[in-house]
């Protein structure tokens, strides 16, 4: 089947879909505080220092034994700034007395739990569920991430496990009770499971060996198998979440070697993840999908397809080694395979529904815009799209697609604050990052532009 | 211009990528060179002096994982052989040195284009005689070939010269000459990259090598060797005498040698210079020694630190504890000790001891029946004075594996403090802050590395300040320093001084020659 449109009625089409979304977003004069962090984002774009200091003092924030001790890290981080901008210079005046040192302790610890707040649906499930519910009434569905530091003990993985076996009875228990909302139940291929949990391998297994996959996948499969198993009998969906490229051979190893088992054909619904900026990656997609194609499972499965969150750090690695990076140098090209990955990934699900789900997750307006367009024009019906976003950054987002009818799914971490902080540092350096659409947004560049091709 | 062949400029140094065994169609490489070294074993390496090769069987390198295997079977250098090889340097040494840098610099790149080409069969040459698990092997091939690249580009730059002050009427020139004959005395733990760095760096500055390698790893050095005569190294310019402590003894106290170039244990380097210090009769010159020796490196873990970090860089056993710059003392932050410890306990529990050649190994074998005697030696000492916190099983099997140990508790007075295990034996201890950590550090005798754990840039600052190490590493792992961006080297009873792969390591090796002239005539400036 020749799916290939006409590029200009695709970007008019993108321009329209875009331009509705944002009438559906929710006006910001009801969002004070938002507008508040959108300032900060900004701020912290623009001055490399600045976003320097903040990040190590968010970073180190709750390993700090006392208000006193957090204060004493901020003044030495703001020391390192070389001229410090007015709020540094007062902190670091106050970090020398302990009365100023309590004061503004307690100023940072607030700013980080609010900031930690607006990522984190709550510090376990049985305290998520509150929000997950809100989420639901309002059309959004869910995954739940429990955050965890890097596994190292056995003890760690199984830790997890139990956190994760606990996350799915609870969250299907809740689920069961929801008030029905066909466009997230129900797509082409049949019933979609309320209940969605996100794992991650690294915190599976302590003996991830880049250069020996099969160690962490033979080992994590020992605490993913039961997961399957009560997922399936719980109806709930599973979601491995891809990491860095160190872990991908694990992830794949690990999940192709479960599926394959015959006690897994009848379920659960499982989901994997593509990630755009892996200059590999069209030809990731092709083995998922063929994979899925010549499965004999009865659920479909579910391909998230993502930018990637460890940008830096590939580039980083790499760079130390003098290896030729797994991703793209530069966003724009991430930004048009993510759209050539799009068209190819919604194909076969509109093909072979009953084989491949597409989840397309993006914070950026043109990225899901174009999803959506190109699905549209090749006749796919919107039930066959869902779109993710993350929690705390793609709020206003959900709102405006649920708004206008669409399947919009938010990746809600929990956990408390020591275990979520890598995470929250990942996603706050990828959103104050010089090309971040967010940051775009904040500054109030105009629609036009945000929805020009990549 | 009298037809000047003038190599074009050297590029501008490049570490040299090692494999990215993280994706599999590098690892498949793997299996095919290692079968095709098997097949070729055991190697002969020869006595080799100018054009002189002479084989013989007089002792033989193994396969630490399976002693059975001969790996090479060597000559040993008689102490004619040494008399030979360092009148044969002598002479090649005053032809060699006069070549431009250039010319010289020309030579190690092209044995490090030898080294490139061969990578594969001879890491897996250290898989096999020094049990190197493949990603250790694979990068000590890469730091062999840096060390030839660093080192010839080092030479062109000091030929240049410092620049002098100059006062009207006068003119000074200084510049900096081969030293002569440089003996290198080598470990077998990074058994191609420490012979070729201290064999490179001697030959760059212009001076000519007799390279004694470890009786361990005698085949590895062969190859360097093989390489530099491939590259059309003159011969004579760099000998090879295969054995025992004996030939390293005769080259110290031999009076032809200039520089002696040693890595290798406290003990036997403190030796060397007793004995180099000697200047009998015949001899007109002092000698220098270039000595890296052992360490007891501290790793301190502050209250804010970041554990997932912190850990597995701890954990540094990845060759089995036998490089000099890991870490075999945790010092931990009370307040979070015991959080430190069951985690530690919980990653060295999981290690897998095995094969260097198995991937999934994270602790290859040690290299020989003494070696694993001592540690298990100290393991039971440690026991004694504190208390086995975690181990990991061995395999049943003839190879020398030695389970890896973490201890905690010790009597401050234990010797397993102060003393190189040199084997995966790691001490736990809690310090009620980083201030008293850096006392105890003081105390030691040895100044290798040191490792800090911490996030107040201000306790950073600090432990920089006053840590007497020849290489502190922050928030990072402990091993691996790069030629070009971690010079390595240890101070106090740890080396004399100069960092290997760093900006000052080729001066040992050269002597300074200033020249000042008198630029007037008649009482007239005529310059």
């Amino acid at each position: 089947m020749n799916t290939t449109t006409d590029p200009a009625r695709l970007e008019r089409e993108i321009e329209a879909v875009g331009r509705d979304l944002v009438d559906h977003y929710p006006s910001p004069v009801r969002h004070p505080i938002r507008a508040l962090d959108e300032r900060a984002i900004q701020l912290s774009t623009r001055d490399a220092a600045l976003r320097a200091a903040l990040f190590r003092l968010v970073d180190v924030s709750p390993a700090c034994r006392s208000l006193d001790d957090l204060a004493r890290h901020l003044a030495a981080f703001a020391g390192e700034v070389d001229q410090p901008a007015a709020p540094l210079g007062a902190a670091m005046r106050a970090a020398g007395t302990r009365a100023g040192r309590v004061a503004l302790g307690a100023a940072v610890a607030g700013g980080v739990r609010h900031m930690a707040h607006r990522f984190i649906a709550g510090p376990d499930p049985q305290r998520a569920l509150g929000e997950l519910r809100r989420l639901w009434l309002a059309g959004i569905a869910s995954s739940v991430d429990l955050l965890g530091e890097a596994a190292v003990t056995s003890a760690e993985a199984d830790h997890y496990a139990d956190r994760c076996r606990e996350a799915l009875e609870t969250t299907s228990a809740a689920a069961a009770r929801y008030p029905p909302r066909p466009v997230l139940e129900r797509d082409p291929a049949g019933a979609l499971p309320r209940a969605n949990l996100s794992v991650k391998v690294t915190a599976l297994t302590p003996l991830l060996r880049p250069d020996a996959p099969r160690r962490g996948a033979d080992d994590a499969a020992g605490r993913l198998r039961p997961l399957l198993c009560l997922a399936r009998d719980l109806d709930a969906h599973l979601h491995v979440d891809m990491e860095s490229f160190d872990t991908r051979e694990t992830t794949l190893e690990l999940l192709f070697a479960l599926l394959d088992e015959a006690e897994f054909r009848s379920g659960p619904s499982i989901g994997i993840v593509v990630q755009a900026y892996l200059r590999d990656s069209p030809a990731e997609l092709e083995r998922l999908v063929a994979w899925a194609e010549g499965s004999e499972r009865s659920s479909p499965l579910t391909v998230r397809l993502v930018k990637g969150a460890y940008w830096d750090h590939e580039v980083v690695e790499a760079g130390q080694h003098g290896w030729k990076p797994p991703v793209f140098e530069l966003k724009p090209e991430s930004d048009r395979n993510f759209e050539r990955l799009s068209h190819r990934l919604l194909e076969r699900a509109r093909e072979r529904p009953a084989s491949v789900r597409a989840a397309i997750a993006s914070h950026n307006l043109r990225s899901i815009a174009h999803a959506i367009a190109v699905h549209r024009l090749a006749g796919g019906d919107d039930a066959g799209l869902e779109v993710q976003v993350l929690r705390g950054l793609g709020d206003d987002l959900a709102v405006a697609l649920a708004g206008a009818g669409l399947r919009a799914r938010s990746y809600c971490p929990v956990g408390d604050l020591v275990a979520g902080m890598a995470y929250l540092v990942r996603r706050l350096l990828e959103n104050t990052a010089n090309e971040s659409f967010l940051a775009d947004r904040a500054q109030g560049t105009p629609l036009d532009e945000l929805l020009a091709p990549p | 211009m009298s037809g000047r062949d003038e190599a074009p400029a050297l590029p501008p140094f490049r570490n040299e990528p090692v494999l990215e065994l993280r994706r599999a169609a590098e690892r498949e490489s793997l299996r095919a060179s290692l079968a095709e070294l098997d097949a070729r074993l055991p190697l002969a390496v020869p006595v080799w002096v100018g054009d002189d090769h002479r084989t013989g069987e007089d002792f033989a390198s193994t396969d630490p994982g399976e002693p059975e295997r001969r790996v090479a079977v060597a000559a040993e250098a008689s102490a004619a052989d040494v008399d030979a090889a360092v009148a044969r340097a002598a002479e090649a040494q005053r032809h060699w040195g006069r070549r431009p840098a250039a010319e010289r610099a020309k030579v190690l790149v092209a044995a490090a284009a030898v080294l490139r080409r061969r990578r594969l069969e001879l890491a897996a040459l250290e898989v096999r005689e020094c049990a190197k698990p493949w990603p250790e092997a694979d990068a000590d091939v890469c730091e062999a070939i840096d060390f030839l690249e660093y080192y010839a580009r080092e030479a062109i730059r000091l030929e240049r010269g410092p620049t002098l002050d100059q006062a009207r009427g006068e003119r000074n020139t200084m510049r900096y000459v081969a030293a002569g004959v440089v003996a290198v005395i080598a470990p077998w733990n990074f058994p191609l990259a420490i012979p070729t760095g201290m064999t490179a760096a001697a030959l760059a500055a212009g001076n000519a090598a007799v390279l004694k390698p470890a009786e361990q790893s005698p085949a590895t050095a062969l190859a360097l060797v093989e390489a530099l005569h491939e590259a059309g190294l003159p011969a004579g310019t760099i000998a090879l005498l295969p054995g025992h402590g004996e030939v390293g003894a005769a080259l110290v106290e031999h009076p032809g040698v200039h520089v002696i170039a040693f890595t290798g244990s406290s003990a036997v380097g403190r030796e060397i210079v007793r004995v180099a210090a000697r200047t009998p009769d015949g001899q007109a010159h002092v000698k220098r020694v270039v000595a890296e020796m052992g360490g007891k490196n501290p790793l301190i873990v502050d209250d804010d630190a970041d554990l997932d970090q912190a850990v597995p860089a701890a954990v540094a056993f990845v060759y089995a504890g036998q490089k000099c710059s890991a870490a075999s003392r945790v010092l931990v932050h009370e307040s979070i000790a015991d959080t430190l410890a069951e985690r530690l306990a919980g990653m060295v529990e999981l290690l897998r001891v095995g094969p260097a050649a198995e991937l999934e190994t994270d602790v290859p074998p040690v290299i020989e029946r003494e070696a694993r005697e001592r540690i298990l030696a100290y393991v039971e000492l440690a026991a004694g004075d504190g208390r086995s916190l975690a181990t990991a099983p061995v395999p049943t099997g003839p190879g020398w594996f030695c389970a890896p140990t973490l201890v905690g508790d010790l009597d401050p007075s234990s010797r397993v403090l102060r003393e190189e295990v040199f084997g995966p034996l790691l001490a736990l201890e809690r310090v009620p802050s980083v201030e008293a950590a850096c006392e105890r550090i003081e105390a030691l005798p040895f100044a290798l590395t040191g490792a800090l754990f911490a996030r107040n840039p201000e306790t950073v600052a600090a432990v920089a300040e006053r840590s007497p190490v020849g290489n502190l590493y922050v928030n990072r792992h402990t091993t691996g320093a790069m030629v070009g961006r971690q010079p390595f080297g240890g101070n106090r009873l740890s080396g004399t001084g100069a960092s290997a792969g760093g900006p000052d390591y080729l001066l040992q090796f050269l002597e300074p020659r200033v020249i000042t002239e008198d630029t007037t005539r008649q009482g007239l400036v005529v310059d």
